[in-house]
């Protein structure tokens, strides 16, 4: 079960029940196969921020550590927050189904903070992302994170793409401390998949704590849209990078000498060399 | 727990599942299906391709390729001495004749090697088939080590697996190319960078992965006159697929998997563009009243 848990785990963008049903045909044994892979698929959806439509409201909000209440450690569902329109929710993690919303208080003095967060979070998600979904939490009175997550499945087209990005503001230490993962999966006859890491942070100049004021959330926005215009640029650099020199330099597109080699010619040459059996060595490229 | 592994449906599987799962970690999963079902590895590893890796030839001294083709149990045949390593005393070679031509065929591919990739490691195999034709494997491999800490590293496989049927004069051969493309960058370029307040720095656990492979094959007549015509005629179609696949990688690689990142997020703001599109709108719309008028 635990090599099943793996492949899981390890499922492109929009392919997880690809895999589950490619895993289903392998083990053969549904019950069993049900049972093991349980905790599997929680970390899953978790690590790779799914997003459930918020029953009676108009917007998605992120499944993910930052959401989860202490509520259903009991054995029962795990419940989530939606900490934009203030409601839990219980979550199925096998069927990613949501049931019995309830109403809830969001009664820390920070809540004023976090919903200027979310209001700049969410302008800048429109302006940047095509199909994005954002939730920000508070985690303490000056903790707070924010979630992003954009996923393009084209399935009849064989791709599918995720682009992930946590940021975890510390007001208290003036600090943010970023995660950004981008996936994508092309397999039209192959498989070619990119996987990025980026790990930014930042500390702000002082006085610490960082006023809980909504300037903050402007600016703090404002660097994080700077930063990741940064990163998308700089992972242009790479592709460019990684196709002028290392691509060019596994295999060139012709020969030095700019034709196709002359398959008859190496035949003959090869045959020649042999018969004069004066060279044993090997031949190096056909002059250039 | 009792796994049953029921013929083709559970080998469709695991080869569709290979085709999802990250090729970074290729062989990792393909020891893990075989782990969980066992009855079908044999079968699963002849279908499946994995990085090629490279053994010494102690006789020779030379470098050559290693793969399900070449392999006996545990040991591996050397293209150049013709000797498994673990020694078998019975190990499969091929028979007096196509050995004489597989030894020209490495002679040429190492010719080939050196023209196209300047570097690297060739190895050609053949195998007698029942209906008295032949098949064989062509690999070429080649890594390349990063020029500076932060420089990209790379390494490219090359899975050529082609069959023959002679008719007379003519010789019909199909062919099955793989191209496994692997880079990898940005590991070490971040490290003694130094903690500025205001401005953002990244950890040494940045990283790009760009790896994956692609099939495609082809078929193809062609006249022979002796045995080395075949040497000839799978060695341009050789050339021909792998020219045609160069092209195919760098086009999904370079563009594919690029312009799907640039579909998810966008560097330009789309807000603007978004009021730029109304504005556009806004000036068609006056002008189309304006003709009317």
């Amino acid at each position: 079960m635990s090599i099943a848990s793996s492949f899981l785990l390890q499922s492109p963008p929009g392919e997880i029940n690809d895999v589950l049903s490619d895993v289903r045909n392998i083990i053969a044994d549904d019950a069993e196969l049900e049972k093991g892979i349980a905790a599997a698929l929680e970390e899953y959806n978790l690590t790779q921020f799914t997003t459930v439509e918020v029953p009676g409201h108009q917007h998605q909000v992120i499944v993910c550590e930052d959401g989860r209440t202490d509520e259903g450690s009991d054995g029962s569902l795990p419940r989530f927050f939606d900490p934009r329109s203030k409601t839990r929710f219980t979550f199925n993690h096998a069927d990613l189904s949501v049931s019995d919303p309830q109403p809830a208080e969001a009664s820390q003095d920070n809540e004023s903070f976090r919903s200027a967060l979310e209001t700049q979070t969410l302008t800048y998600l429109h302006d940047h992302y095509h199909e994005g979904v954002a939730s920000v939490f508070a985690l303490s009175h000056t903790t707070f994170s924010i979630v992003l997550v954009a996923n393009k499945y084209n399935p009849s087209n064989f791709w599918s793409g995720r682009w992930r990005s946590r940021y975890l503001i510390d007001l208290a230490k003036g600090q943010i401390n970023g995660k950004v993962f981008i996936n994508v999966h092309y397999y039209e006859q192959g498989n070619v998949q990119l996987q990025s890491t980026h790990t930014p942070s930042l500390s702000l100049a002082p006085p610490h704590p960082i006023p809980a004021t909504s300037q903050t959330a402007t600016k703090l926005l404002k660097l994080i849209e700077i930063q990741e215009g940064e990163y998308q640029t700089s992972l242009a650099n790479v592709y460019h990078e990684m196709g002028e020199k290392t691509f060019k330099g596994l295999r060139r597109a012709l020969p030095m000498t700019r034709s196709k080699m002359d398959w008859d010619k190496v035949l003959g040459y090869k045959l020649g060399a042999e018969l004069s059996a004066s060279n044993t060595g090997r031949f190096g490229a056909a002059s250039s | 727990m009792a796994y049953q592994a029921e013929g083709a449906d559970t080998i469709d599987s695991m080869l569709d599942l290979m085709r999802r799962l990250p090729p970074t970690r290729i062989e990792e999963n393909v020891f893990a299906l075989t782990q969980l079902v066992p009855d079908s590895a044999d079968e699963f590893l002849g279908s499946v391709d994995q990085p090629l890796k490279t053994k010494m030839d102690k006789a020779t001294g030379r470098e050559y390729l290693t793969c399900d083709y070449n392999r006996d149990g545990d040991s591996y045949r050397s293209p150049w001495s013709n000797e498994y390593d673990p020694p078998l005393e019975d190990g499969t070679v091929p028979s007096t004749k196509l050995r004489k031509l597989e030894i020209q065929a490495n002679d040429a591919f190492d010719s080939y090697r050196e023209m196209y990739y300047e570097g690297g490691v060739s190895s050609v195999f053949l195998w007698d088939l029942d209906d008295g034709g032949f098949a064989g494997v062509v690999l070429l491999k080649k890594i390349l080590k990063p020029q500076s800490a932060s420089a990209p590293s790379g390494s490219w496989d090359s899975i050529h697996v082609f069959e023959t049927a002679e008719r007379g004069r003519h010789a019909h051969y199909k062919l099955t190319s793989t191209v496994m493309l692997q880079m990898v960058a940005g590991k070490s370029s971040v490290e003694g960078e130094s903690k500025k307040v205001g401005e953002w720095t990244k950890t040494a656990e940045d990283n790009v992965d760009l790896s994956g492979s692609m099939t495609r094959q082809a078929e193809a007549d062609a006249p022979i006159s002796d045995q080395s015509s075949h040497i000839v005629n799978v060695g341009r179609m050789i050339e021909d697929m792998e020219i045609k696949m160069r092209n195919l990688l760098q086009e999904v690689y370079f563009g594919k998997t690029r312009d799907i990142v640039f579909d998810l997020r966008s560097v330009e703001s789309l807000e603007k563009q978004r009021r730029q599109r109304d504005l556009q709108k806004e000036l068609v719309g006056m002008m189309n009243r304006n003709k009317a008028s």
